[in-house]
């Protein structure tokens, strides 16, 4: 049987780290989902004054602090990306990509590194938008499928929908070079919208349009409202009450994903409000 | 309990039933829906005696498929009187669906 943590926490950066230690401290068996450098915005920062106890700081230099910190405490970063996390009443199941991993609670401090979404992107959602186009390529045999896709794993799954779809149009919305099979059509140009009547009919460019049956945007990283369905957004963030509890039982929130100001003091700030309100979840269940 | 629904019954367990009916929309190759599989299950098992709840594998029944519609699964949708009265696209937590399904019962 798969082991069943405590608290999963999905992210590495200041709100995701203050969450793990004090929910360390308080005992819990945790695990931890992110990356080596903690956080892009962090590694990047080339001066930082408002981050209490520490005057003129690299980025850099505080992320080594963090890592000492962490380190000295027994966390280990799992280096997995999640790509969705099933609410299912009792526990929450994390997938990744063919891993799967169970928690009683979680807390997601994921920051704010996606990009905006197109116009129309959510209102044909489930009609026509989708975005995992191996899951739902099936239902387009025959038809016409537009993906738009922003890093070479997109490429993996175009392939594959090519063998069902009757045409496919590839829009990549990064450089490089293409490893498509022939069928596919790639299109250079902007999308800007996506237009239709009851289900999705067209892919408005900025030079040009095409008709399609449906549309799969692939990125790197989820927006949270995807990541967890059904979780309630507020505008692009999450929305939390001042516990930083969430609209899900069980699910907690912390740092940029819940809101501006986008500061490292509150992001860890919250870090540890979600995880002393995960912690008191959990002695109530 | 949750039933199977094939093409031939579903006119008469869904568009002619007097009861709330749920069907839940699913395919094997789908991720999702084995996730929500059982979370439909226990929902059968609390309302199961004031609904009626069916799966369908879109796959087998395209056709049905095709009439409702389906562009994205897994997709719960609701019926009474014949008549969709509520569509759920992608998996809902369990809370969720249980107050979406109750508006109808």
């Amino acid at each position: 049987m798969t082991q069943r943590y405590d608290i999963a926490i999905v992210g590495s950066g200041p709100a995701a780290l203050e969450a793990a230690i004090n929910a360390k401290i308080r005992n819990k068996n945790i695990i931890i989902f992110g990356n080596k450098d903690f956080s892009g915005k962090l590694i990047k920062a080339p001066k930082i004054n408002n981050y209490l106890g520490f005057y003129d700081i690299k980025g850099t230099e505080l992320k080594n602090h963090f890592e000492e910190h962490i380190k000295n405490m027994g966390i280990q970063i799992t280096e997995e990306r999640i790509d969705s996390i099933y609410a299912m009443g009792e526990y929450f199941a994390l997938m990744a990509n063919q891993k799967q991993y169970e928690a009683k609670t979680i807390i997601l401090a994921v920051g704010m590194e996606y990009g905006k979404q197109l116009k129309g992107e959510e209102g044909f959602l489930g009609r026509g938008v989708g975005y995992c186009a191996t899951c739902d390529a099936p239902l387009y045999k025959g038809k016409s499928v537009t993906i738009i896709g922003y890093n070479k794993e997109a490429e993996e799954e175009a392939n594959y929908v090519s063998e069902l779809a009757a045409e496919l149009h590839y829009i990549p919305m990064y450089k490089g070079e293409y490893d498509l099979n022939d069928k596919i059509q790639v299109i250079n140009d902007k999308p800007i919208e996506i237009k239709g009547d009851e289900k999705v009919k067209k892919v408005i460019m900025e030079n040009d349009s095409i008709d399609t049956d449906g549309v799969f945007i692939l990125k790197d990283s989820i927006p949270p409202g995807q990541l967890v369905p059904g979780l309630e957004m507020e505008d692009e963030h999450i929305k939390v009450n001042k516990n930083m509890v969430t609209n899900i039982k069980g699910c907690f929130a912390a740092g940029d994903c819940t809101g501006k100001p986008y500061q490292y003091m509150k992001a860890a700030g919250e870090g540890q409000v979600a995880a002393l309100s995960a912690v008191e979840y959990l002695s109530e269940i | 309990m949750v039933k199977e629904l094939v093409g031939l019954n579903f006119k008469q367990e869904v568009i002619d039933a007097d009861t709330t009916t749920v069907v839940d929309f699913w395919a094997p190759w789908c991720g999702p829906c084995r996730m929500l599989g059982p979370v439909i299950d226990e929902l059968s098992q609390e309302i199961g005696d004031k609904a009626n709840f069916f799966k369908i594998n879109v796959d087998e029944n395209n056709d049905i498929a095709q009439k409702y519609r389906i562009s994205s699964i897994p997709c719960v949708i609701v019926f009474k009187g014949g008549q969709i009265v509520d569509t759920m696209v992608g998996f809902r937590p369990k809370q969720d669906m249980q107050n979406i399904i109750s508006k109808h019962l």
